[in-house]
């Protein structure tokens, strides 16, 4: 089956008289195969609202191109939008309306009939409050009444940005289980916005992670967290002068393994195995005083992934540019976005 | 279809919707209420009678004078015509004649104001201010309906459902001049209704020929276009400054200062017919089929120039499309976020 969504070198730069022009999109690609719940991973800033608004022609894209159900987006739009569902950014409805009358004038406006207003707000959990103003809503409120719209047409493909956001946590379990089941029982494509790695592990079956506007990695979600959550080893010194020169060493000495020179320790990651760091330190003169493996959690996973990890423990700020591979010289993480994580990835068609 | 119907459900869910309706049908009502009470047919009895009461006391007022020889030595607010140089030569008789009217000059009617409300000769003029008053409305409820969508953020929803952006102004447009249409003829024939009751009861209705009812048309039906095109320019407004307050600060600031300014500037730099640059002066010939404006040369001569409601709907027109199709084009290129 060919892919519901296909993007690639999608570029945008938000333009405004009184500021200095702003790249929020580098020639992003995306791929979302049918039937999947898939992921949309990535920090603050990094241009997955950007990316939905430029599907769902809200804004107009400066390049690359955009495929939904194979038709052109956004000249095609028209003729899939009846199979797509979606929520952008936190969505604001008119805030003198009841909840389900929001709803019957969208289902109205779109030919369908008005009853599915409260078989959605049945489905978020929205039943008791359906006549209230929208007004009187909380965020999570809101939240739910953004996701029972996205879900009136009864969508082949359902896009939900950030749909956790301001859900308590009976309100992501009953999410969770409402896409899971939309994805694997009724065969909806579902696409999920979100910069906690840990609620796409629960949620998703693939995922894309960006930062900066760019695709850093995508495949299967247990791929992508297997292969970048192994080994992290921490090397200390007798005499913390030498974490410079040992850094040298090692970062020269294989191109894979990257290092992150802390004040008081260095941070190896991609290195074949522990003793491979002891012998080539020791090669050049150097040992180590401490060696240790640490297993990193998810959300080491993803700054390294994104580059947003703090550095010399200074927060990394929105939008800086992160150093990647491009860059080997340059201080910091670095991320081997020239090799390919997991099967699926590889297939993924990562330049 | 189904997104221009919804659009109307829309605008007549709105409580802006409620209280326009409300205030329009409460002015109807004031307007007929003073109507009512100013229009008489004629004076009553009563009336009559004490009106002739007034007359005969001011006419019997020379009579009184010129029987008392001594009437300006007895009265307080006369003696002083006798101290008067000028009065010296005249005789009693004359100056009895000089403060008080002889004869019965005054009759009752001199004493009794009626006016008497004719259907016939004024009711379009007035049937035309409350679509006008309704029209306002109307444009304010207009530009409200995109600005509010706007301002709500519910825009950015709506175009995620509807992503053809002509097909949402053109459902938009089209329900907003559905719900102008139908409020300015609704406001015509509640307006003609309530006045015929009250020309009956209280006035003259006169005759409602067919000429009659074909001038009154043909003003009514101009009226209520020009409703429709201050609809369109309120909704084009609100597209373009994307809020209500902008597009009716706007119009309220031309309408306002605007036009003031406008013919202050062409009176300092002495163009001819100043008043040519006025608003008000072409939506007067519009509604009035003509208009004709004065001005005098340096050589002391009139001269006249006529603006024909034809001149007038084109200028008018040709603003609101312009602005119509500005908004058209931002909304068509902008970006939405
Ligand atoms: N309307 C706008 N005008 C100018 N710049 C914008 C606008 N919207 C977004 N940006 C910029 O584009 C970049 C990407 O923003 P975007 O909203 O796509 O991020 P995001 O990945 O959705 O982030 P978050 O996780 O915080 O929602 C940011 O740097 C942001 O500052
Ligand atoms: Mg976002």
């Amino acid at each position: 089956m060919p892919p519901v969504i296909e993007i690639s070198g999608l570029r945008k730069t938000y333009r405004k008289r009184s500021r200095k022009p702003h790249q929020a999109l580098d020639g992003l690609d995306l791929e979302v195969a049918a039937g999947q719940v898939h992921g949309f991973l990535g920090p603050n800033g990094s241009g997955k609202t950007t990316t939905l608004r430029a599907l769902l022609g809200l804004i107009s894209a400066d390049g690359g191109s955009m495929k939904i159900f194979g038709e052109e987006a956004p000249a095609r739009l028209p003729h899939v939008i009846s199979r797509v569902g979606a929520v952008v950014e936190s969505p604001q409805f008119f805030k003198h309306f009841s909840g389900r009358l929001t709803l019957q004038l969208l289902a109205e406006s779109a030919g369908l009939a008005k009853t599915r207003a409260d078989e959605v707000l049945e489905q978020v959990g929205l039943r008791d409050q359906a006549n209230r103003k929208i007004k009187g809503y909380s965020l999570g409120m809101r939240q739910r009444l953004a996701v029972a719209q996205a879900l009136l047409k009864q969508p082949e493909l359902l896009i939900l940005d950030e749909p956790a956001n301001g859900l308590d946590p009976a309100g992501i379990h009953h999410m969770r289980a409402l896409l899971q089941w939309l994805a694997h029982e009724q065969g909806v494509t579902v696409v999920v916005s979100s910069h906690l790695l840990s609620e796409v592990q629960q949620l998703c079956d693939s995922m894309t992670i960006v930062s900066n506007g760019r695709r850093i990695v995508d495949g299967a979600v247990d791929d992508i967290i297997a292969g970048h959550s192994g080994s992290l080893l921490s090397v200390k010194f007798a005499d913390p002068a030498q974490l410079t020169e040992a850094k040298d060493v090692l970062t020269k000495a294989e191109e894979q393994v990257s290092v992150t020179a802390e004040p008081n320790r260095l941070v190896v990651t991609g290195a074949p195995e522990a003793a491979w760091i002891t012998k080539t330190l020791a090669d050049s003169g150097i040992y180590l005083s401490e060696l240790i493996t640490e297993t990193k959690n998810l959300e080491s996973v993803f700054l390294e992934l994104t580059g947003t990890a703090p550095q010399n423990g200074q927060a990394v700020q929105v939008g800086q540019p992160i150093q990647t591979a491009t860059d080997p010289d340059a201080a910091g993480i670095q991320i081997p976005v020239a090799a390919p994580v997991g099967a699926d990835s590889a297939e993924g068609g990562q330049q | 279809m189904n997104l221009y119907q919804s659009e109307i459900h829309r605008t007549r869910r709105r409580v802006l919707t409620l209280i326009f309706a409300i205030m329009a049908g409460v002015g109807l009502l004031a307007l007929t209420v003073i109507m009512w009470f100013n229009s008489s047919t004629g004076p009553t009895e009563a009336q009559l009678a004490d009106a002739q009461e007034i007359a005969d006391e001011m006419n019997g007022e020379y009579e009184e004078c010129a029987s008392d020889e001594n009437f300006f030595e007895d009265s307080p607010d006369w003696s002083w015509a006798l101290e008067d140089e000028y009065y010296e030569d005249y005789s009693h008789e004359e100056m009895c004649a000089e403060f008080f009217t002889t004869g019965s000059e005054w009759v009752a009617e001199d004493f009794i104001y009626t006016y008497t409300f004719h259907l016939d000769r004024e009711g379009v003029y007035i049937i035309m201010g409350a679509v006008l008053v309704v029209g306002l409305l109307a444009m304010l409820l207009s530009a409200s309906a995109i600005g509010a969508e706007w301002t709500s953020g519910g825009m950015a929803n709506l175009l995620v459902w509807h992503p053809n952006r002509l097909r949402v102004w053109g459902a938009k447009l089209g329900a907003a001049l559905t719900i102008t249409a139908a409020s300015l003829v609704a406001t015509a024939i509640v307006a003609f209704g309530l006045l015929y009751l009250t020309a009956s009861v209280r006035g003259e209705v006169g005759n409602l020929n067919a000429v009659w009812w074909e001038d009154s048309l043909e003003i009514i039906s101009r009226t209520v276009a020009l409703g429709l095109g201050m609809s369109v320019l309120g909704a084009s407004l609100a597209m373009l400054g994307r809020h209500t307050a902008i597009a009716g600060g706007i119009i309220a600031g031309y309408l306002i200062i605007g036009d003031l300014l406008v013919r202050f500037a062409s009176i300092a730099l002495r163009i001819e017919f100043p008043e040519r640059l006025s608003l008000y002066t072409w939506v007067e010939a519009w509604l009035l089929g003509r208009k004709e404006l004065f001005q005098w040369t340096a050589a002391g001569r009139e001269e006249t120039m006529v603006i024909t409601s034809t001149d007038a709907g084109i200028l008018i027109g040709l603003v609101i499309a312009g602005f119509a199709v500005l908004a058209t084009w931002a909304f068509a290129k902008r970006d939405v976020t």
